[in-house]
């Protein structure tokens, strides 16, 4: 393999590990917030151009990573939701009390991680990205650690990730004890004559591991309470990067394994997928905490994708690539108006609804931004969410999943009205009300800048979704165990 | 050789049971080396000496040492001599060196046979062996484990902090907000981190590695 171009795949990995060493340094030498937002802003900016322009060497493998489509597609989304939440955090931790600039550094460290994970092809490089992403996860979760909350998020995750993490060593070393590989695409080639019980349980255990980072239903109870209490953009994060860092390698494992195209693991995805539709979506009805509501339409949403899962052929890795894309853009979205209403020196984040009362008359367009994504969210047609869930509708009746697409069109239909309970909230004024605000000039501002570049995304996808749809394809037509 | 593989298996296995069962986390600690002591002994009857060494050196050795002064430490105080006095009683260290007479007897068991090449198959690991390949094929694992590291020990740091580094005194908002907690008197941007002395949270580091 050429040396230069096997360069240009690593490129985006390296530069994000630079620009993490580049932050820590920075941090040694002289404390300065606009600094390391600078230079982390401008690592990642980079690591994402390097990670598009890395698209004409694909595909290329190593022992260790798969530079496919749809390792470029998840480090893409990756990459994005980073920057963004370096943008948001900017805004978010102005004011903070407490160094602010090790969240930079941790936020580096786990987007390194998600890029190792969503190109990993061998099970050593798929748990140390795995941990890569979450144990930095447990420091920004915590960070602000003065509040209560956020310390009970950050040991909350750490405690039950580090539950999954086993259950997931676990299945892996079943999985080797059958086969005595490590690599997915040997161990595709061993397992294609008959699972055999071990590599079934083994590959049972790595599904409650993975399930557990996706919060899909059994999985799912700290899901709700890490969201409301962890710093806004560490929030953001675990609800956008992690995620589709997570998802995009359960799809690997899903499309090249055999393992999971069994029957028996079917059965359970199907199952799985059904419940974290159906729950996710009923307990989000009675949540008066936005935070609390976003995470548990996140639970809904990747109960939706794992009919990807069950799937797993044909149109399913482009169905996983644009779906991904519209959950990413509307969650940055939601999250980032939570951010920008938040601050970390106001102690908790402004997640109930009721701060949110009338904002609508105070900021017009932070409103609108917030609309657009509970809209999108929903999957109203004219923006991008209604293409997701028109992409696996399409899926499920081509695949006549019919309990799994009845399951989608329940948890919409459930879905509209919590979305919409939050979009009459923002536009009801009553006076008296407890009320927080995002500073008056909030749209001018990088953090703003960013939330209302989800928002427009979000429309101009919905009306013209050519470029997501080729970007999608082109990522799904290039899987390489 | 299998014999010696079982039993130490078996001792790993019950000396972890006794770390999770025991209320008092020093007897836990006491257990946790036995159980890395015969995991050692699992890797040199598999044919990884290398492995086993650094088991013992790194985890028996050095970490379990750090664990066991940092519960010692935190017991400090006018109850410490009355839990000294406790701990010498027969039923807190019959386990353990019960689990480690076993370890012992086989390893003498299996010195006694002379053979210390045996291993029950496939080819040793050796340093070299083991070195070649990190630095290899495996060199980007070795890199995200220090990555991995870096991560866990920020963390620990961060979250450790006892005094908040001087930031800007809250901007004025449209609304009154409650101010932070604990509003610090500034120091200049070139000082250090306060040291936080004493002992680190552990965040996990310790899992991974």
């Amino acid at each position: 393999m050429p040396l230069p171009t096997l360069a240009f795949a690593y490129l985006p990995l390296i530069l994000v590990a630079a620009t993490a060493i580049t932050v820590m340094l920075g941090i040694a030498w002289r404390r300065e917030h606009h600094v390391t937002v600078a230079v982390s802003v401008l690592g990642l900016t980079l690591a994402l151009i390097a990670q598009i322009t890395a698209w004409h060497v694909m595909p290329l493998t190593t022992p260790l990573l798969a530079f496919d489509g749809l390792a470029m597609l998840g480090g893409i989304l990756v990459l994005a939701s980073t920057l963004a939440c370096a943008v948001l955090a900017h805004a978010y931790f102005e004011t903070f009390q407490g160094a602010r600039e090790e969240f930079y550094l941790l936020l580096l460290c786990a987007a390194t991680g998600g890029l190792v994970l969503v190109a990993s092809r061998h099970l050593a490089s798929l748990f140390l990205g795995l941990e890569l992403l979450s144990m930095p996860l447990y420091g920004m979760l915590a960070y602000a650690f003065h509040e209560r909350r956020s310390l009970e998020a950050g040991i909350k995750y750490l405690i039950l990730s580090a539950a999954a993490s086993a259950f997931l060593l676990f299945g892996m070393a079943l999985v080797y004890a059958q086969t005595g590989e490590l690599e997915l695409s040997a161990l595709m080639a061993t397992l294609t004559d008959g699972t055999g019980v071990w590599g079934l349980a083994g590959a049972g255990l790595m599904l409650v591991g993975l399930g557990f980072k996706l919060s899909v239903v059994p999985f799912h109870l700290w899901t709700p309470d890490v969201y409301e209490g962890g710093p806004g953009p560490a929030a953001t994060f675990l609800a956008t990067a992690s995620k589709v860092a997570v998802f995009t390698l359960l799809l690997r494992l899903v499309l090249t394994t055999p393992a999971f195209q069994g029957e028996w693991l079917h059965t359970v995805l199907w199952v799985l997928a059904l419940v974290s539709m159906l729950v996710g979506n009923l307990l989000a009805l009675t949540q008066s905490n936005l935070k609390r509501l976003l995470g548990y339409s996140s639970i809904a949403h990747f109960g939706y994708m794992l009919l990807i899962l069950v799937v797993a052929d044909g149109l399913a890795a482009e169905t996983g690539g644009v779906y991904l894309i519209t959950y990413v853009l509307a969650t940055l979205a939601a999250f980032g108006v939570v951010i920008l209403v938040s601050s970390a020196t106001d102690g908790e984040d402004a997640g109930s609804l009721h701060y949110y009362r009338g904002l609508f008359w105070r900021r017009p367009f932070l409103t609108a931004v917030m609309t657009v994504a509970m809209l999108s969210l929903a999957g109203i047609p004219a923006t991008v969410g209604f293409i997701g869930k028109f992409y696996l509708v399409a899926l499920g009746v081509e695949a006549q999943r019919w309990w799994l697409v009845g399951g989608i069109i329940a948890g919409s239909a459930i879905g509209l009205y919590y979305y919409l309970r939050v979009i009459v909230t923002l536009f009801l004024a009553e006076p008296g009300m407890q009320r927080r605000d995002a500073s008056a000039d909030w749209a001018v501002r990088a953090g703003g800048l960013v939330v209302l570049g989800a928002a427009v995304l979000v429309i101009l996808l919905g009306l013209y979704p050519a470029p997501m749809i080729a970007l999608a394809h082109a990522a799904g037509n290039v899987v390489v165990p | 050789m299998e014999l010696a593989f079982y039993l130490s298996g078996l001792t790993a296995v019950l000396a972890t049971l006794g770390v999770i069962a025991n209320p008092n986390p020093v007897h836990g600690v006491l257990y946790l080396v036995v159980s890395l002591l015969a995991v050692a002994m699992v890797f040199f009857s598999l044919g990884a000496p290398f492995a086993g060494a650094l088991e013992i050196i790194v985890y028996a050795g050095a970490i379990m040492v750090l664990f066991v002064f940092v519960v010692m430490m935190l017991n400090l105080g006018q109850a410490a001599a009355e839990q000294e006095r406790l701990w010498l009683k027969p039923r807190t260290w019959l386990g353990p060196s019960l689990l480690a007479a076993v370890l012992l007897l086989t390893l003498i068991g299996l010195l006694w046979q002379g053979n210390t090449q045996a291993m029950i198959e496939g080819g040793g690991l050796t340093a070299k062996g083991a070195g070649t390949l990190l630095y290899g094929p495996w060199l980007l694992l070795v890199e995200l484990g220090a990555l991995l590291l870096l991560a866990a020990l920020v963390t620990a740091s961060h979250v450790g902090r006892t005094t908040p580094v001087a930031a800007p005194s809250p901007a004025p908002r449209d609304m009154p907000t409650q101010a932070a907690d604990q509003p610090v008197p500034r120091t200049t941007p070139g000082d250090k981190p306060p040291n936080t002395g004493g002992k680190p949270p552990n965040t996990g580091g310790e899992e991974v590695s």
